[in-house]
This record gives structure tokens, sequence and C-alpha cells, in this order.
């Protein structure tokens, strides 16, 4: 018994031995090479449709095609490719793929027509009506119609997840006219309803009805589908599901009867791969598993990667901004000259150094790849003699060592403890204390959710959902974000809440910058922040990539930087 | 005592630990910081969703109610939904525990004959250079952590040398076996695919070795030890006298009853290695349960947290029942005191 044991043990400790020195095996011989990658119809209708990818910037392969077209990209995990859950960049950029909205976001900061070939709207703003193409089928093969983007947009609202918050509010309902035209009727106009459609993913009906449990918190509608959409789509987009284990990857196989136009070397397959570990990343990248790193590697990792034969590191522009939110109630820094104090003693430039080439210091309180940034605002820069003599006009000059101002930083963003001790070093100069305090995300939360516990300073990156000023300005500034860590100025002034729904209700864009242009200077004036730096996307590529976004050639809007019908991949 | 008396009495006793356990992890997972329902959603979704969910959670409900809630859905398989996955927590667990599973029996076997191995290699050549070496290597198995040996194994492994793939389960172009088990290995085995099973166990190897390393460390000092002590005992020098073989001396004499304490730390240290497995699961992309967990401390997903809590805990003991009866197999006089007992 005891010789078979042994024996048992030897050839499993013997197999795994000879697992582990195997080479590892070829990729199947029977994949099927993509000669010519299908494109379908390509939008020849009116108004001008908007192609997600540049067709014609493709590079010239300069090897032989591979037998499969990959394109591998990690991401941080979870990944929510439900279209009325997911929001954040994983699932943002997930979705772009699996599904198609009514316009698509372009690298102007406006939209273009997409499902939406053309649209009409009433001179009150308030009735939109969308004419949607033809030509549209769900990876079912189903045809996709105008009842589909009203289930969609129901699904969204009564659930209320996902991009429920940008896309639902002040629209009052959704009708489908006939299969190919859908209006929506607005409660009052906004500026921000056309944009936001970007987030309105259309799903079959009849594909979600088919996979819904009756059981679930939605009534008739039980779960809505929530549990099968987790792991699966019902979408039309360039790309649909073909296995996600969950922890793991989301696997994506072209849908060749899209009615868009892929890349020339648009990838065969796509694999959404949910690690952002910096050796396991660099490792991939070295191996050749990975065409695309996330965003979320460290200083130090971007330059490993960037030695690697082959690599190069791509900084986008984004929608992000770092802010040292500035508790506005909070002896010294209620004061509006401590608050101008701490803006010209903050060394702008040597804080910009420490993050990756191209990174600029902001202007202002938006991040300037908005639409309806205003690049004339006055700009902090480190002056001691003006800080000297703002400190001198605060009414706690003469006791200021006895308010010492705490600087909230995030524990999970380590970079973060650089700025916050190059902040306290600074302000030493001119005589005031920072105690620089390490603070875990959950109680970052928790602490700015009530004034009593908000912290005099708290470090802080936000992102615009929009490539709209106005919405960043409601998002960080606007009363109805106190209380939650978008806005630790504590503001809530009627008249500045006024002012930005104003802005936003304004339909006319020049009108409407003007507002949001006024608006910035006055929260400039008042130096309600400290304004830090405009966030760059930065990513390691391999250079057999054809990535448009690299070339700032796609929408800054989270998601569709890594749309890959429009990326060529033409790597060995 | 009957070894069926002594497992129902130790099942019994594992209950009340169980029970307690959950009481500990419900409440400490509760007054974590942070609404779990707004946490969920995000900061921007309406408050009228995040009401829903509390409601759905029972979280307005006062700790006991919640308690009781919690406990009646256990009893019955069902921990709810996860706020993460969106999915019932007990698919999640069925998913993500045999992952987890398939890699600490690896790292356990690991564990097992490099460190039962190195401790007869030390305790054979007792006081030599061999002994030292072996002392200085377990040294640094110890105190190193796993999730460091995570990471040189895959920068030799993986980036310098390129003998091992670094994530996942089976490489992109492996077609997955039928899920029967979960574990794929196994089911690679089931359905005869060799090619498969040859592929998952190479993604196996680096994880499981890295897991396995502290514990191959501690099982070779403590089965060094507990040989060198054994071996100035009477009856080996009996042995030795009687001109039995010295490879016999030392294999069935002195390791059988020297293993004890090793089969006793080893059966723990698998059992601790599926809750601190973590970080060596995210740097090798695994799915195991471990960074489920995590992921779901990380969320506050309260459902996710007590059931993996629960998970491990049943695990915990399940394997310590087992090591009970391994060492009863060991020593005898254990067996012999409990048919006196009797």
């Amino acid at each position: 018994m005891k010789k078979w044991f042994a024996l048992a043990v030897l050839i499993l400790v013997t197999s795994t031995m000879f697992a582990a020195c195997a080479p590892s095996p070829a990729p199947s011989p029977t994949a099927a090479p993509v000669a010519a990658p299908t494109q379908a119809a390509a939008p020849t209708e009116v108004a001008a449709p908007t192609q997600a990818p540049a067709p014609t910037e493709a590079v010239a392969p300069t090897q032989a095609p591979p037998a499969k077209r990959v394109l591998r990209v990690t991401f941080s995990w979870p990944n929510r490719i439900d279209p009325a859950v997911g929001n954040d960049y994983a699932s943002s950029t997930s979705l772009a793929n699996l599904y198609d909205t009514l316009v698509f976001p372009n690298a102007q900061g406006t939209v273009d027509p997409w499902l939406a070939e053309s649209w009409d709207v009433s001179h009150d703003g308030l009735t939109w009506t969308f004419h949607l193409r033809k030509d549209v089928k769900f990876h079912d093969g189903s045809p996709l119609k105008a009842s589909d983007v009203v289930f969609s947009f129901n699904r969204l609202k009564e659930i209320g997840e996902g991009y429920a918050y940008l896309v639902t509010p002040d629209v009052e309902s959704v009708t489908a006219l006939d299969d190919h035209t859908v209006q929506f009727k607005l409660n009052k106009a906004t500026a921000l309803f056309l944009p936001s459609l970007v987030r309105l993913y259309v799903a079959s009906e009849a594909i979600v009805k088919a996979n819904t449990k009756a059981e679930g918190p939605y009534g008739a509608n039980g779960d809505y589908g929530k549990e099968w959409l987790q792991t699966h789509d019902a979408g039309s987009g360039p790309y649909m599901v073909k296995e996600f284990p969950l922890e793991q990857y989301l696997l994506m196989t072209k849908f060749t009867d899209w009615w868009g136009t892929f890349h020339p070397n648009a990838p065969d397959e796509v694999r959404f791969i949910g690690t952002t570990e910096a050796v396991t990343v660099r490792t991939l990248m070295e191996n050749k598993e990975l065409e695309i790193s996330d965003q979320w590697q460290s200083f130090e990792a971007y330059q490993a990667l960037q030695k690697i034969e082959g690599v190069k590191i791509a900084a986008l522009p984004s929608l992000s901004s770092f802010y040292y939110m500035v508790n506005n109630k909070k002896p010294p820094l209620d004061d509006v000259h401590c608050r101008k104090a701490i803006s010209y003693a903050f060394d702008y430039d040597a804080a910009v150094a420490l993050e990756w080439p191209g990174t600029k210091q902001m202007v202002g309180p938006v991040p300037a790849t908005l639409a309806g940034h205003n690049p004339n605002v006055h700009v902090y820069k480190r002056d001691l003699d003006a800080a000297k003599a703002e400190l001198a006009q605060c009414k706690y000059a003469a006791d200021i060592a006895n308010y010492p101002i705490e600087v909230h930083w995030v524990a999970e963003v380590p970079d973060e403890e650089k700025w916050a001790l190059l902040f306290q070093s600074n302000l030493a100069d001119i005589g005031m204390k920072v105690e620089v305090v390490k603070v875990p995300w959950l109680s970052m939360v928790e602490n700015t959710s009530k004034l009593e516990t908000s912290p005099s300073i708290a470090t802080i990156y936000v992102s615009s959902d929009l490539p709209e000023a106005g919405l960043m300005l409601k998002q960080r500034y606007h009363s109805s974000t106190t209380g939650t860590w978008q806005q630790v100025e504590w503001l809530q002034d009627p008249d500045l809440d006024a002012a930005i729904e104003d802005a936003l209700a304004t339909i006319d864009e020049q009108e409407r910058f003007a507002k949001y242009a006024k608006i910035q200077e006055d929260l400039v004036e008042r130096a309600v922040s400290v304004w830090i730096y405009d966030q760059v996307e930065k990513h390691a590529y391999r250079d057999c990539v054809d990535w448009p976004a690299a070339r700032g050639e796609t929408s800054v809007v989270m998601g569709y930087q890594i749309f890959a019908a429009g990326i060529g991949v033409t790597c060995p | 005592m009957s070894l069926g008396r002594f497992l129902v009495r130790r099942i019994v006793h594992s209950i009340f630990v169980l029970l307690g356990l959950s009481i500990v992890i419900f409440v400490i997972a509760r007054v974590m910081p942070g609404d779990p329902a707004r946490m969920a959603l995000g900061a921007r979704a309406p408050q009228w969703v995040v009401d829903r969910v509390r409601e759905q959670m029972h979280l307005n409900e006062p700790l006991t109610v919640q308690y009781v809630y919690w406990l009646r859905g256990a009893l019955r398989a069902d921990f709810g939904l996860s706020l993460v996955t969106q999915r019932p927590v007990t698919a999640d667990i069925q998913e993500f525990f045999p992952a987890s599973l398939e890699l600490v029996l690896l790292a356990g076997l690991f564990s097992a004959v490099g460190g039962i191995g190195l401790g007869v290699l030390s305790a054979r050549y007792k006081d030599t250079w061999i002994d030292n070496v072996v002392r200085v290597i377990s040294y640094a198995g110890i105190v190193t952590p796993s999730f460091i040996f995570a990471i040189l194994f895959v920068l030799l492994f993986g980036f310098v040398l390129k003998w091992f793939p670094v994530i996942g389960r089976l490489s992109e172009h492996t077609v997955a076996p039928p899920t029967v088990t979960g574990m794929v290995t196994v089911d690679a085995l089931l359905a005869g695919r060799l090619d498969a099973f040859a592929d998952a166990l190479r993604h196996m190897v680096l994880p499981a070795l890295a897991l396995a390393m502290g514990s191959i460390a501690q099982e070779a000092r403590i089965t060094r030890s507990s040989m060198a002590d054994n071996l100035g005992k009477d009856y080996i020098a009996a042995a030795r006298a009687l001109g039995i073989s010295e490879r016999v001396v030392m294999g069935r004499f002195l390791l059988k009853p020297s293993l004890i304490p090793t089969v006793s730390i080893l059966g723990l240290d698998i059992a601790a290695t599926l809750g601190v497995a973590f970080l060596v699961e995210l740097i090798f992309n695994w799915p195991g349960l471990a960074r489920y967990g995590m992921t779901s401390m990380l969320h506050k997903d309260l459902n996710a947290i007590s059931a993996v809590i629960l998970v491990l805990g049943v695990a915990f003991v399940t394997v310590n029942i087992l090591v009970d009866i391994i060492v009863a197999y060991l020593d005898p006089r254990i067996r012999l005191r409990a048919a006196r007992s009797e």
C-alpha cells in the first residue's frame, strides 16, 4: 500500500517537473488566418456619420500578418459589463466595445452621429428626436429598433445604477415614434443631455428579456437580466463577449456584422486582463503577451516598461485633475487671504516635475481638456512675497502657528505623499504649519461626508464624466455635492449654484461657455482650492499597435481611448 | 474513545467555533467605515437607489435582526448577493473556491515533499555543511513573505528565463475542459485532456511554489528537529545494534514518529494558505477565494466577506480534524490511549 502511495506521489511530482520544463505549446495551428478583416457596410447615409476608427491611418505591417490579431490590455478590476451597472474605467471601456450608443464622442469634445444618423431639437430644447440607422444588428442577428432604445433607457432609469445619474435625471419620457425614430422629452433644457447619450448603451430588449430571472427587485421585470448581463452582452457593438471568467479576464471577439468600419488591422479578439501588478505587467510586456498596459503603473514602472524593446509610453490627455480640496469653512482657510497665501506658497513647477513628462499645471478649476474651459484665468505660481503679503492680511496671521493645516492624502495612492510633503515644506517657508496624514480611502469618504470631520485639505483626483466644463463645475463646487468626497470645499454658495445651473441650462454654446468662464474666474479669485495639475493617462504600448488615442485622435471621454475597432494590431 | 465518537465530538465543537466566528466577522464587517451600499453604487448614484439596496440587504434593521437574516440564509447556503460581482455569493464561492483549493493542494504537496525531504536531509547530515545550508535556506524561507517569492519567481522564471506563464489558469490557446469540479487539472483529467492538464499544471507551479516556500522552510526545521530528538533515543540505538540498515532505521523507525509535529503544522499551514494567498493570487491573476475575499473587503461587500470567512473557517476546522486522524495513524500510542479509555 505504502509503495503504491509512494509511486503515486513520485508520478505526480515527476509529471509536475515534466510539465514545468516543457516549452509553452505553440498556438493551435487550426486558427483560421484572417486575411481581410470583415468590413460592415460603410456608413454612406446622411449627416456624415462619424467613423470611429481612422481606417486610412493604418500602419503598414512590416511582417507577415499573424494568424489571429489579438489586443490584450490590463485593467484594474472588477469589470461590470451590464450597461445599467458599470461606470468605472474597465467597465466603460468594455461597454464602449460591446454596445453602440446614439452618438459617439469625438476628439473635439463634442459628439458625432452614431446609431442616430441625425436628430432634431425643438426651439425650447425640450424635445429631441433621433433618426436611427436601419442597418444595425444585435449580436444575435436581430435588427436594432427604436423600442430597444426606449427599453435600454427605462432599464437604466429603473435600476438607477451605472450612468443613470448622468443620463436619466432630466428626461421626462422616451417614446418610439416608429421602428427607427425615438423621441426624448426633457423636464428642462440642459446642455448635458446630448453628450450624456454617449453613456446610454443600447441593449436588445429581446435578448435581455429572454435572460431575465422572474424573481428580483424590479417588480414585473424580475432581475431585469442583471445576473446574466454580468457575464454576457446584449449589444450591437463591434465586439461581443466570448468568455468572461470573473476576476480573470474578459475575452471579446469581433462582430463581423457590425455596421461600422473596422480598422484594416483591427483585432479579431480583445482580451481585457484583470491585473495591474507591476511585475506581472512588465513580464507580460517583455514576453509580448500584452499590447497595452493599464494606466495605474507607478512612475518607476513606466520607466522600466519604456526600456523594453518595442515598447512606448503614451501620455493621453484626460478629463481628470489633481486637486487640493481646501475646506473653506475651517480656520484658517475660511479666510480668503490665507487661502491665497497657500496658493502662492506652493511650488507648482516642482509638483509637476514629479509627474510624467507632458503633465501640465492646472489652469483654473477644471481640466483644460473640457469644452468651456477658460484658459485666461489667473494662474497661481510660487511667489513667496505675494504669499507673505496675503498671509499678513489674513485674520489669523497673528497666531497662525496655532492653526495647523491637516492635509489628508489617500493611502491607496502612495505617490500622493510626495506632493503632501512638498506642500508641507513650501508652507513652512511662510510660517504655516502642515500636518500630513495618510488616510485610507474608506476613511476619506467617511470623513468628508460631514463638515466637522472634513480635514483642512484633502488631496484627491477628480474626473469629469463628460468633456464639458459645466459638469465638472457642478461636480466640484455645486452644493449638491457637499458631503461627498467630490467637494471638500463646503462652499454651499446659493449664488454659485444658481450660476452653474443657469449656465448648464443654456443651449447656445457660446453663451454657455461665456457663463462657464465667468464662474471659473470667480472661483480662482476666491482661491477656493489649490489646483495642482491636469492628469495625463499613461499607458505602455507596443509599437506594433496603431493606436489613434496615442496620437490624440480620439475622444478623452473615459472608455473610448481603447475602442478596439479603431485600433490596428500587427504584432507578430 | 472510538474514532467515531472522537469525530462527533470534534464536529460539535466545530459548530460552536464556526457560530462564534460568524458572529465576530459579522460584527467586524459592519463596523468598518463606509456605507456598503453607497460604496458599491458610487458617489454619484441617487440616494433612492442606495436606499433600495440598503433595504434589500436589511441594513436598516438592528444588527441582531440582520444577523438572524444572514444566519437563516447561511443555513440554506444562501449568502445573498455580492455587491461587487452582482451575483449570488454562493455562485462566486463555487467558482473561486476550487481555484484556490487546487492551488493550495499543490502548494501542500510541495510543502510536504520539500519540507520533509529537506528535514530528513538535514537530520541525516546533522551538524555538517548540508545541515547548515538547509538551516540558512529555511530561515530565509520562514522570514520572507510569500508575495516576495511570487515577485521573485515571476521575474526569474517568467521575465528572465521565460519558463513559466505568469497569469491565469490556462494559456490563451488552450481550450478549457468542461467544468465538473472547478479544478482545471482534475477536470482536464476527467475529460482525458492531458494537454490541458499539463498546461494547467504549468500555470500552477509558480504560484503554488510561492505559497509553499514558507511552509517548506518551516516543515524542514520541524522535521529536522523532531528527527534529531528521536535519533538519540534507545530504540534507534537498539535498531542500529541489531544491524538494521541505516536506510531502514531512518525511513521506518525514525521518520514516521518524527512526522507527527510536521503533519500537525503542515495541516494548519495548508488551511491558512487558503486565506492568506491573496497577494500571490493577485500577482498571478489567479481567480481564487483569497483574492475574492480581499476585493470584497476593499469594497465592503458584507455578504461576500462573511461567506468567505465562514468557508475559510470550515476549511480550517476540516483540516484540523483530518490532521488529528493522520496523527492518530502515525502515532500508535494515541490509538492505544484511545482504546484503553474505551
